[in-house]
Parts: C-alpha cells; structure tokens; sequence
C-alpha cells in the first residue's frame, strides 16, 4: 500500500510540475518496445532540465510539492540569470556561474517528494556522530588536503555512486540507457559510469563482496523497470552535501538498499524515482522523483576523461605545501 | 531585470546554493583568489577534455624568454552548448586571458576571460570566485 501512495504521489507531484505534451498527444502515444518485447527505455535522458530545482523543499512550504506562480516566477528568473550567460552576456555575472547549463525552470518544489514535506529525514543519532567527525576532518582540510586520502571520491575522479549520479547538476547530466535481452545497461556521463543490471531474478552477489556503485538487479512491473541495488561499499556519501553531491553527503552503512523505477512517460520523457533506505543512516526511507527528459542538443555524451586531465590532484596538493612553504619561511623571517 | 538585480540574485544563488553551485573541484583549494593575472600570448593548444578543457598558450617575459601557460576552462559539452566550437581558438591565435593563479605558483589560471586582438570577448568559463575578475587593463570592453 505504501509503495502504491509513494507512486501515486511522485507521478502526481511531477506530472502537476513539469510541462507535457499536449493530453491528446499523451493519450495516442502508444509506448513502444523493443523487438525481444520488453518497454524501451533506450535513448539519452539528461536531467539537465531539473536544474534549478532544490533537493530539498523550503520547509515554508510544507507539504506543498508544487511552486506557486510567484515561486515560480522567482525560479524562472534563476534560470534566466544562468542562461544570460549563454546569450553572451558574461560581464555581469560571477565567472563561477560560468562552467553550467541554465536548465529549463520546473514548478517542482523538490527533488524529494517523499516524506511529503520535502526534506530528507533526520540522520540517526550514531550516524549525527560518525559524520560530525568526518566533516569536521573534511571541512579544514577541503582547501589545504594533506594526502590525497583529504579528497572526495569525486576529486579523485572515482565515483559518485549510484545515487549521485543519477542526481541533476550543472553539467556532464548524459544519462544513458541501452537495452539488450536479458540486460538494461544505465550509463552516466558524470562519472563514466556504466551499469549492467541482468533482468533474469539471479540473487545479488555476496555480502563480503562491495562496490562503489553497488550490485544492481532488474525486473518489469508492467511498463516500469524496477532496479534494486544492494552491496555499496560504504565510501561515498548518498545525497547532496555541502560540497558538491556525493563528498559531503552522509556516508551510508552496508545495509543500504536503493530502488530505482524508470516508466516511459511520453515520446520524450522518462518519469525517474528513487528511494533511499538504510535506516541504520537516516530514520526513515526516502525517495525523490523528476522526469528525465530528451533534449535536442544533447545527443551525446563526452567521454569523461577525468584522470588524465586530473591536474588538480597534483596543483592542490602541491599548492597546499607551497602554502605551507610559505607560512614557515614568514614565521622564520619573523623570529 | 537590469544587471544590478542581476548580478545581486547570481550572488544570492551562488551564496545559499552551495552544494549545487559547486563545481567538481573546489577553486579556493587549487587557485589563489588573491592573485589575479593576466597574460596576453598566443594559442598552440586547446585540450578538449570532459570535465576540465584547458588552453595553452605562449607569451614572452620581459627578457624575451618564452613562457608557457595553461588556462582551466569548463566542460567541452556546455562549452560546446554556448557556441564554442573547435574553430574558436586555434593555434596561433592571440588572446588576452585574465583568470587567477595556481596556489602553487606554476603558470596556470582559472580562466575569467578571453579576449581576441579585435577586442571580442569569449567567455572562458572557469570555477573560479563569485565576482568578476580584475577588468583587462587596455583590452577593449565589448
């Protein structure tokens, strides 16, 4: 029953926030499959759209899941601010602002839809304490790391986990799905990430037995893929973080469970939900749900060639003992 | 929404979204945003690589020494996606780039801007502060 209101509720919040096609469109579009007869899912759906669109929901607003005209009004200004950079229009805008696409504006309130406020439930207090630990660790060494083991997964050019990269950011948003007999393969662009989930109900491998993205399983209910992936190395955070997704974020425990549901919702749109349970973690599960969404001009996805291009590696660790360097020979000169 | 309103809610952004603004390295940890520079050379290469494109560049010192220079920029696909195509920056071309400096002092910059011998301006990009860099002293503002 439960899963039944989380579904009634995710399709209701994204249908209610995001544009479709025309209801006469919808209702003659006849889903298509592929030749073996399975839903086909296959094609790239960035989430490029969905920037802009919070995680989480402005506690102000409750359980109020979609935006308010001013509200939306208000995002969409957001997104014209980001997009002006697009139009040639650097000079006004932080060079920060520089490196991201716009996205397109949605009436979504959050990415989180259930609990029905929005908000990612509270850490257990043992995890409040193993990750005030680490943050504080990771909040004054971030900008001066003394190892390279100071550096998230992402710096390192590793991984964001299945959760993370899923979630919408500023760029690299390819998500890629291929299909074959017996096998859904999910591809990532942020970070050159590809998961081949079989479809044939073999059990999970064994728990000794831990990956950065996990081990994921497929099965149909009706036209939606379901995805269960178990067996996550406990090494990348889960959610946004105050650094970027997947470094800051909570460190999940080995009993963390991810199911994924992809549902073909109209020629052009892939309805995408998520929920999150690992209760020795968070207190309660929690799902976030947004379409993902063809876009024109996003037809293919850059080979994400993060190591041979990690110069930062080497300059920040360097940069921060010349810091150092520099801090000694003042206090010598000083003395 | 004029570009005072403008530039006040791109800062507001960037100041209470900072888990979504960040990019995939964090500037403050590789580049000094006390040390803005500007250099003015010519291309010999653009590497096009996901997810940091950098520029090299030649220029001279005040001995005639040739010094080489590598300029951060951001993603190909969003480079691309704003009309930076392969052709923008070919070798041999002479550029102006303002940006801030590696913290550990070697040539490279988190590009600001890029400006051309005709005093166009190419959006360069970087993940550098949020405010503007340092204006190009003599460049032609466009």
């Amino acid at each position: 029953m439960r899963r039944l209101l989380l579904a009634l509720m995710s399709v209701l919040a994204v249908a209610m926030a995001t544009p479709r096609a025309s209801a006469q469109t919808a209702s003659s579009w006849t889903p298509p499959k592929t030749p073996w007869g399975d839903p086909d899912l296959q094609g790239i759906w960035p989430s490029t759209h969905m920037l802009q669109t919070p995680v989480q929901r402005d506690p102000k607003m409750g359980t109020r899941a979609v935006l308010n005209d001013e509200e939306y009004a208000q995002r969409m200004r957001q997104v014209k601010a980001f997009a002006n950079i697009e139009a040639g229009n650097p000079d006004r805008v932080p060079i920060s602002a520089g490196w991201f696409d716009p996205g397109k504006g949605s009436r979504q309130a959050s990415l989180v839809v259930d609990p029905p406020d929005g908000r990612i439930p509270a850490l257990t207090p043992e995890t409040q304490k193993r990750e005030a630990e680490r943050l504080a660790r990771y909040k004054e060494k971030k900008d001066a790391p003394d190892t390279w083991q100071d550096l998230t997964t992402w710096d390192r050019c590793i991984s964001l986990g299945a959760v993370g990269s899923m979630l919408p950011f500023y760029y690299n948003n390819g998500i890629e799905i291929v299909q074959a007999p017996g096998y859904v393969v999910i591809r990532n662009e942020m970070i050159h990430e590809a998961r081949v989930i079989p479809l044939d109900g073999r059990p999970h491998v064994g728990s000794a037995v831990r990956m950065w993205m996990g081990d994921s399983r497929g099965h149909w209910e009706s036209a939606t893929l379901v995805v269960e992936t178990t067996n996550f190395n406990t090494r990348v955070g889960v959610g946004p973080g105050d650094g970027g997704f997947g470094d800051a974020a909570p460190r999940p425990t080995e009993n963390l469970r991810v199911t994924e549901r992809f549902t073909r919702a109209d020629e052009h749109t892939v309805d995408y939900q998520v929920t999150i349970q690992d209760l020795n973690t968070w207190t309660k599960p929690w799902t976030m749900a947004y379409p993902l969404r063809q876009e024109p001009n996003y037809t293919t996805i850059s080979e994400y060639a993060c190591h041979e291009g990690n110069i930062f590696m080497h300059d920040v660790l360097s940069g921060a003992r010349a810091v150092e360097a520099k801090a000694t020979a003042a206090k010598k000169g000083s003395n | 929404m004029n570009q005072r309103r403008l530039r006040r809610l791109l800062l507001t952004l960037l100041l209470t979204l900072p888990a979504v603004v960040a990019a995939h390295h964090s500037f403050t940890a590789q580049f000094d945003a006390n040390k803005p520079v500007t250099v003015r050379g010519t291309v010999t290469k653009m590497d096009w690589i996901n997810p940091h494109s950098w520029i090299h560049l030649e220029t001279k010192d005040a001995d005639g020494k040739t010094i080489t220079w590598m300029v951060e920029l951001g993603t190909p696909n969003v480079l691309v996606r704003r009309g930076f195509t392969k052709k923008a920056l070919e070798a041999g071309t002479e550029i102006v780039v303002s940006g801030y400096q590696a913290k550990n002092g070697e040539n490279k910059m988190n590009g600001g801007y890029v400006t051309f011998k005709d005093g166009t301006r190419l959006f360069a990009g970087g993940s550098g502060p949020g405010e503007a860099p340092t204006p190009i002293p003599g460049a032609p503002q466009k």
